[in-house]
């Protein structure tokens, strides 16, 4: 079919015209090539008047196919099939020849440049010859959000959806929601208590209408697509049953295992068997941990059902329900299904805890040398010394506390490059809250560059050194060692040159924040990328900061990397956002830019022979297996085939198959064919 | 062991586990042999076995004709189990659609094939069941496996560019080469794709080089160096050679011997991050 092809030559000001000769390459557009109708160049193609110029010309000179000569598709392809939809033509005959970062910017000469430009255009000439009309993909949406991970990156996001009326799911793995946020005292840089802020928030989520809840749950599986997910969760059994138990705390009073480490306390205080991780939780009922219960632990040995033990039962015997007792030995892991719509992933992050990565500093051996977060429940009034600073060893009041910077962040040699973002201010602030505890304290800060660039954090920090006392010396420790009861602190003063020997009584690591232990397994079980810390990847660091490689899971807080509050719940709002765009209407549209494996009539059926090459290399786990069946039932051949609500159109797919039989709309065999062949090869 | 071939393959018939033996027979002159499709079991005396079963029956997987047969029972040589391992990753065949019946073998041909000079696969890695006494496979070095390469590695960029266009040139499209690879089993050959022709088809310089190349391509990672293409190659080009040098790029690069386990993740498919990027310079 011949087409009538307009060509559009930007000058982008003069980013191209400068090293392009941009009225030459008009010119050649036309020259020997009568499918080509119109060609003219322009400032400013992305311009309103350039806009209006493609439209205007479009329906003038009745073109049915149009190649902008100009940036990157990825810049403004949008733009110009918009304009091109306004008057009246197919937007996928809109191709872009990108004379910007291919050519002008990295080609000085302007008679080569103008050259290669030529070239460039006569390519996508060639493509916009054998374009087809595309509309966009259809897909109906299920109107509620899933929401992994119940810290306040979940939090804020789930009740940001939930308050605009759409139904949230929201899946946590620990028995209460609340993440590291209701562990900490309190938080910078206003110096507020951190659970009076995050209490009122849980509260409001666990009695939303329109959110159910999930704790001490797991996602097992995610499968479908965008618009249309299949979730399975894991809810692990609780042994306690949710709907009877009052929390009226009689069980975990009578638990005899009272010396098991509280993980909420970061292994400072103790918990029992059957607990409640703290006394705000949300759920504020317990759970039986089986690692630890002696009845549990009795059964295993046995191998018989718990609820045949009777080494233990007090729990049981303590609970004031009637007739059917809250407690139920014998409860086992339930997978339940819910479909969704979007995902937020909010799964957060984990304290460095590798302490054989700083043997130097003692951590794990000597128990005075302390991470952040535990200083953090030190400092908390609801942690194990109610809020006074005691050491971990004799619970005296350290009058000498040295904290250290960068353990585990910006260290190459042990790994980890990057900066943990947080832990200045956290420090500064553990600084200032051991001052206001304990008035004649001292405490020395050893940093390598102090980094507190946010709203009024310089002057946070400023506040910690010069109203607060604490003072910070630039260098890092070499060593810690004991003598006596004292922690001797070996470092090195960089700013006068000189070495530094503290006598200590704690010290506390600014330990680093590290993606979650299961980060690599969990991404891939949702089929989305991260980096090398394990960090989840936004897909544009930039422009895409809370969308995932997946289309319709989107990334809030630290489980993308590390972050701070204020900026973990503006991220989550921003996540929100996006999960109200998607859920706004019941169907959604896709760029038809998707594969699709042929299908061809008998006895072919397809050319594909289903060696599922494609499946392999797919990134979105968008290729199925389809079986081809005669009408007596039986399979004739089974093939690949693509869902296009999964498909985001990279074209791998095609590029593996040998037997070519995968194509990419808008990126078709023909096209490319012609794309190619139409460079004079010399 | 031509005996104990002959009764586990009557047996096999008998109980009706499979409906066809893949098997050699006697050749028209006593240095051949040729398949032989067992479908009865007073049948089994035509199955032989010798020096001279050099042929990979793997291939008859892949075709309509014998698979219409019904399940088959496979004679197989250490190397041919080496692609039923390989149609396995690849999903052209169920484990339990086929019996394998391995063979332990000392090498065939005479003079010995190439293929046997360096074999580490006397004892099929997979099998049903085995005739013949289990065999020992040592681990060959590297450079012995790819010794037949030494000659050709040594020639400079333009005489190996000389030496295939004069190969090729002898090419007449016979496509004796992919009718006999049992691990060429597309339905449509992209050869044979016409809208766009991505591979010119008629016999001239061009046409020949992206016919034998793209061949050769579509096998990397994935040949088990049968040499069956060699073998019958009316012209005489030294297919196995080109596949011989892709073989040992993916074992350089990317640390894979296609055929070896039904475990091993497929070269071609699996990105790893520590996987070789030389191709970025």
């Amino acid at each position: 079919m011949s087409k009538k092809i307009g060509v559009f030559v930007c000058h982008c000001g003069t980013n191209i015209s400068a090293t392009v000769d941009v009225e030459k390459v008009a010119e050649e557009a036309k020259k020997n090539n009568p499918g080509v109708s119109y060609t003219t160049t322009y400032k400013y193609m992305c311009s309103d008047p350039g806009q209006k110029l493609l439209r205007d010309k479009i329906k003038e000179e009745g073109l049915d196919g149009v190649v902008v000569a100009a940036c990157s598709p990825k810049m403004h392809e949008h733009t110009f099939r918009n304009a091109s939809k306004k008057a009246g033509m197919n937007p996928y005959h809109v191709e872009i020849s990108n004379l910007r970062e291919q050519c002008s910017w990295v080609h000085p000469d302007k008679p080569t440049g103008t050259e290669k430009s030529v070239d460039l255009v006569r390519m996508m000439t060639e493509k916009t010859r054998k374009d087809k009309s595309l509309n966009p993909i259809k897909v109906p949406v299920t109107r509620k959000a899933l929401v992994i991970g119940g810290g306040i990156a979940g939090i804020q996001a789930a009740l940001d959806i939930a308050d605009a009326g759409h139904e949230v799911i929201m899946v946590e793995r620990e028995p209460s929601i609340g993440g590291h946020m209701a562990q900490l005292s309190e938080t910078f840089p206003t110096l507020d208590c951190s659970q009076c802020i995050m209490t009122p928030k849980m509260v409001e989520l666990a009695q939303h209408e329109n959110i159910k809840l999930y704790t001490w749950s797991e996602i097992e599986s995610v499968d479908g697509y965008i618009g249309n997910f299949d979730i399975k969760i894991r809810m692990k059994a609780r042994s306690v049953d949710l709907d009877l138990c009052t929390g009226c705390s009689s069980c975990w009073q009578v638990c005899p295992c009272k010396k098991i480490k509280s993980e909420f306390d970061m292994e400072l205080g103790n918990r029992t068997a059957i607990y409640v991780p703290f006394p705000q939780a949300i759920p504020s009922k317990p759970v039986i941990d089986r690692e630890n219960c002696i009845l549990m632990k009795d059964a295993r040995k046995r191998n018989i059902k718990p609820n045949d033990s009777k080494v233990c039962r007090k729990c049981l015997d303590s609970c004031p329900i009637a007739p059917v007792k809250a407690i139920d030995y014998n409860q086992v892991d339930e997978i339940v299904s819910e479909k969704v719509g979007a995902i937020i992933v909010a799964t957060g992050y984990k304290e460095l805890d590798d302490t054989s990565m700083y043997g130097e500093y003692g951590a794990g051996k000597y128990k005075d040398v302390i991470t952040g977060l535990q200083f953090e429940r030190l400092a908390s009034a609801s942690g194990p010394t109610e809020g006074e600073i005691q050491r971990p060893s004799d619970g005296k009041v350290p009058e000498i506390i040295v904290f250290i910077q960068c353990v585990g962040s910006r260290d190459p040699a042990k790994g980890c490059s990057y900066c943990s973002k947080t832990c200045c201010m956290y420090t500064a602030k553990h600084t200032m809250l051991y001052k206001h505890k304990v008035h004649d304290g001292h405490a020395f800060v050893f940093y390598i560059d102090i980094r507190c660039a946010g709203k009024d954090y310089e002057e946070f920090s400023m506040r910690a050194i010069e109203e607060e006392g604490a003072t910070y010396l630039r260098g890092r420790v070499s060593r810690i060692y004991k003598k006596g009861e004292k922690l001797v602190v070996l470092g090195a003063d960089t700013l006068t040159g000189s070495v530094v020997e503290i006598e200590a009584d704690m010290v506390v690591l600014a330990s680093a924040m590290k993606a979650q232990d299961d980060a690599e397994k969990f991404a891939q079980k949702l089929s989305i990328q991260y980096n090398k810390d394990k960090f989840l990847s936004e897909i544009h660091p930039k422009l895409k900061p809370v969308e995932s490689s997946s289309a319709g899971i989107f990334l809030a807080g630290a489980c993308q990397g590390p972050k701070d509050i204020p900026e973990t719940v503006a991220q989550a709002g921003a996540a929100a956002s996006k999960v109200l765009a998607l859920l706004s209407a019941d169907e959604l549209e896709r760029e038809p830019v998707v594969a699709k494996v042929d299908r061809l009539p008998a006895p072919i059926f397809s050319t594909c022979i289903g060696c599922f090459y494609c499946q392999r290399v797919c990134p979105y786990g968008a290729i199925e297996e389809e079986d081809i069946k005669a009408r007596d039932g039986s399979t004739i051949k089974t093939v690949a085939k693509v869902n296009v609500g999964l498909c985001q159109g990279c074209g791998l797919c095609a590029a593996t198959c040998r037997s070519k039989s995968v194509e990419l709309a808008g990126f078709n065999d023909e096209q490319v064919f012609a794309e190619i062949n139409s460079v004079e090869f010399n | 062991m031509i005996e104990e071939l002959r009764k586990k393959a009557e047996e096999l018939l008998k109980n009706d586990t499979v409906k066809v033996v893949f098997g050699y027979g006697e050749g028209s002159v006593p240095e051949r042999t040729r398949p032989v499709f067992i479908t009865k079991p007073e049948d089994v005396n035509k199955l032989t076995w010798n020096k001279y079963c050099v042929y990979n029956l793997t291939t008859y997987l892949k075709r309509q004709e014998t698979r219409k047969l019904g399940k088959p029972a496979i004679i197989v040589k250490g190397c041919d189990a080496r692609t039923i391992i390989v149609l396995l990753k690849e999903c052209q065949i169920k484990r339990e659609d086929v019996y394998i019946l391995g063979v332990t073998c000392d090498g065939v041909g005479d003079p010995l094939a190439t293929k046997c000079e360096s074999c580490d696969v006397h004892t099929p890695r997979i099998y049903d069941d085995l005739v013949g006494e289990k065999k020992e496979n040592k681990e060959v070095p590297f450079e012995e496996r790819y010794a037949e390469l030494d000659e050709y590695e040594k020639l400079g960029e333009k005489e190996k560019w000389e030496f295939w266009q004069k190969q090729f040139s002898k090419c007449i499209k016979c496509y004796a080469c992919s009718n006999m690879c049992p691990l060429c089993f597309c339905d449509r050959c992209i050869v044979e794709k016409n809208q766009p022709q991505w591979i010119d088809s008629s016999a001239h310089a061009r046409g020949n080089l992206s016919w034998n190349v793209t061949r050769a391509y579509h096998l990397a990672g994935r040949c088990i160096n049968c040499e069956e293409c060699q073998r019958v190659c009316p012209v005489d080009i030294p297919l196995n050679l080109l596949n011989k040098k892709l073989a040992k790029e993916a074992e350089k690069n990317f640390d894979y011997r296609p055929g070896y386990s039904v475990d091993d993740e497929l070269a071609m498919s699996t990105y790893k991050e520590e996987d070789s990027q030389e191709f970025f310079k």
